[in-house]
């Protein structure tokens, strides 16, 4: 083993410690405030309440359409990932098993081609395709997601698949099962560790999204999703911060819970996906 | 091989399962792409029924204009900025808390949070802080440049900006880090201790070239972030303040949906789309030498 010396422990101590306090404190000061009124908040920002307030989750809870941008939120999320985590499965498998192919090739590349355009690119000529096909709502937005997960979803299932043995199919098929079986009895099952890492990456995109939403939802409010609310909230309530903290809060809790079950997986899930893109 | 034993109706199912995303992919990325390029070359508002091409003018107009010039340079700060800043501390925190014995599980947990959370969320968030929390600080300390929100002020809003920007993007870089230091071999470290290596030494013919292939991945994956980024500056200054925040992806923003210049905004993107694709490029020629592998 390697030894340290105390120097470097001392410093490294001191590091984490100062790492923690930098990405705690915010949260803690979004967190504490919440439960006050702006006159306790005025007196100090990072003592507790002298008394507990749920005033703010209240007001939040039953002004504001806060349920609408929520179930907006959730729709969108839920919809797009089980379409994202259909179709990119199912596409990559097509390709990996038939890379011998030119068809299949020749999509894979096509679809790889995304890599090399950003965003920006797309985004104002979008708005135009997206308005002249009156999709300029919840459906337009989760047809976008699907379209623009595919290019990262191909390239990193099809190395996966293509790495995966073939002698399970080969079995399958000569207990005679079709290739629709064999993807869905099979692969399905095999990739599973690859689609958690998708799964985890694009629900987070589609949760935490600003942009896309800004560009196609922004005019109707009643499209609004919460990131879109938080932000259209700033104008609102600039002066009443423990309310538009109690707003950011409520939105960051739900992914918050999530990675506290989860989070050894969603770490490990989302360095890969890192990695691979 | 099994093609021999292919039917006609596995075939069709191959064939299937590639058309939803082809016909989706085709629309809505590659379509939109030509659309962009397009429209790149014509003089369209965005709104008006009718356009003319006007060929390479809005190109000439961008590169005549002092503006998109400041721009550039803006958005070339700002992801160096973000590299420099994220590099060095997720490498450093990598580091740290890959040699910590005690509760590592959950100090890295924490560490993960802020990838956790939207980068609109965290800048309003951070916004109040500059803004309610930054001047008692500087009272406090008597230093007259924390006076006030770092963000009202051209000189300090666009590390202002950044700061926030590093403060969530450090994560990921970091697990990343820390699985390649699993890659580095524990008996290279007991030798060169044999052989009276000092910790820098060893950090420097060791750990550092095995760490080489993440070290890449990470500025690639970075330098990309910085210089599409949005959300950080959009959400905290909208650009200000004198444009000191304007990075290309907020020019092409306001000049398509607040300045009535679609076209131009068009060909801004393609300048971006150029440079990305170039960056690209590089990347794949870098990450095919590789370093310890």
């Amino acid at each position: 083993m390697k030894k340290e010396g105390l120097g470097w422990r001392i410093a490294r101590d001191i590091i984490i410690l100062l790492g923690l306090i930098l990405i705690l404190a915010p949260l803690y000061i979004v967190i504490i405030n919440t439960f006050k009124d702006l006159e306790q908040a005025s007196k100090g920002f990072f003592l507790f309440p002298e008394q507990w307030k749920f005033d703010n989750y209240v007001e939040l809870f039953t002004k504001n359409n806060f349920w609408t941008y929520a179930k907006n939120s959730t729709i969108i999320s839920v919809v797009a990932i089980i379409l994202v985590a259909v179709i990119n499965p199912a596409i990559s498998y097509a390709i990996a098993r038939n890379f011998h192919k030119k068809y299949y090739k020749a999509v894979y590349f096509y679809i790889i081609l995304g890599l090399f355009v950003p965003f920006q690119v797309i985004m104002l000529p979008l708005t135009k395709i997206m308005t002249n096909m009156n999709l300029l709502n919840i459906t337009g937005l989760i047809i976008l997601y699907v379209a623009l997960s595919l290019t990262k979803g191909v390239f990193m299932f099809v190395n996966y698949i293509q790495s995966l043995p073939l002698e399970i199919e080969e079995a399958a098929r000569i207990d005679g099962c079709n290739t629709f079986q064999v993807f869905t009895k099979i692969i399905w099952h095999l990739i599973g560790p690859m689609l958690a890492t998708l799964v985890v990456m694009d629900v987070l995109w589609f949760w935490n999204d600003f942009m896309l939403p800004l560009l196609l939802l922004n005019k109707t409010q009643d499209y609004w999703t919460l990131p879109l609310f938080q932000y259209n909230f700033k104008t609102e309530y600039s002066f009443n911060y423990t309310m538009a903290f109690t707003a950011y809060f409520t939105c960051m809790f739900p992914v918050l819970v999530v990675y506290a079950i989860g989070q050894k997986h969603i770490i490990a899930g989302l360095t890969a996906g890192a990695v691979k893109s | 091989m099994k093609s021999k034993r292919e039917s006609t109706a596995d075939k069709l199912t191959n064939f299937l399962f590639t058309i939803p995303a082809v016909v989706l992919y085709s629309i809505f990325f590659i379509y939109a792409v030509i659309v962009g390029v397009n429209y790149s070359f014509t003089d369209w508002n965005g709104i008006a029924k009718t356009y003319n091409y006007i060929g390479f003018e809005n190109y000439k107009s961008l590169f005549e204009n002092q503006y998109f010039w400041n721009t550039l340079w803006v958005t070339v700060k700002y992801a160096l900025l973000l590299v420099v800043g994220v590099m060095i501390t997720s490498l450093i925190l990598a580091l740290c808390l890959n040699s910590i014995k005690h509760l590592k599980t959950l100090t890295k947990s924490i560490f993960f949070i802020p990838a956790m959370i939207g980068g609109v969320t965290i800048s309003l968030i951070f916004d109040q802080i500059y803004y309610r929390l930054v001047p008692v600080i500087g009272e406090m300390l008597g230093i007259s440049a924390l006076s006030q929100s770092p963000l009202a002020s051209a000189k300090t809003a666009l590390i202002a900006v950044v700061f926030v920007n590093v403060w969530q993007a450090v994560a990921m870089p970091t697990m990343i880090f820390m699985a390649g230091l699993q890659t580095v071999p524990g008996d290279l470290y007991e030798s060169a201790m044999l052989d009276g290596a000092t910790t820098f030494q060893r950090f420097r013919y060791i750990t550092l070239p095995y760490l080489m292939p993440t070290f890449t991945i990470n500025m690639v994956l970075t330098i990309k972030a910085g210089i599409t980024s949005f959300d950080y500056a959009y959400a905290l200054t909208a650009g200000g303040p004198s444009r000191s925040t304007t990075v290309i992806g907020i020019s092409i923003y306001n000049d398509a949906f607040n300045n009535m210049k679609f076209s131009l905004a068009n060909a801004e993107a393609v300048i971006l789309f150029i440079i990305i694709a170039l960056l690209s490029l590089i990347q794949i020629k870098i990450s095919s030498k590789g370093g310890v592998n």
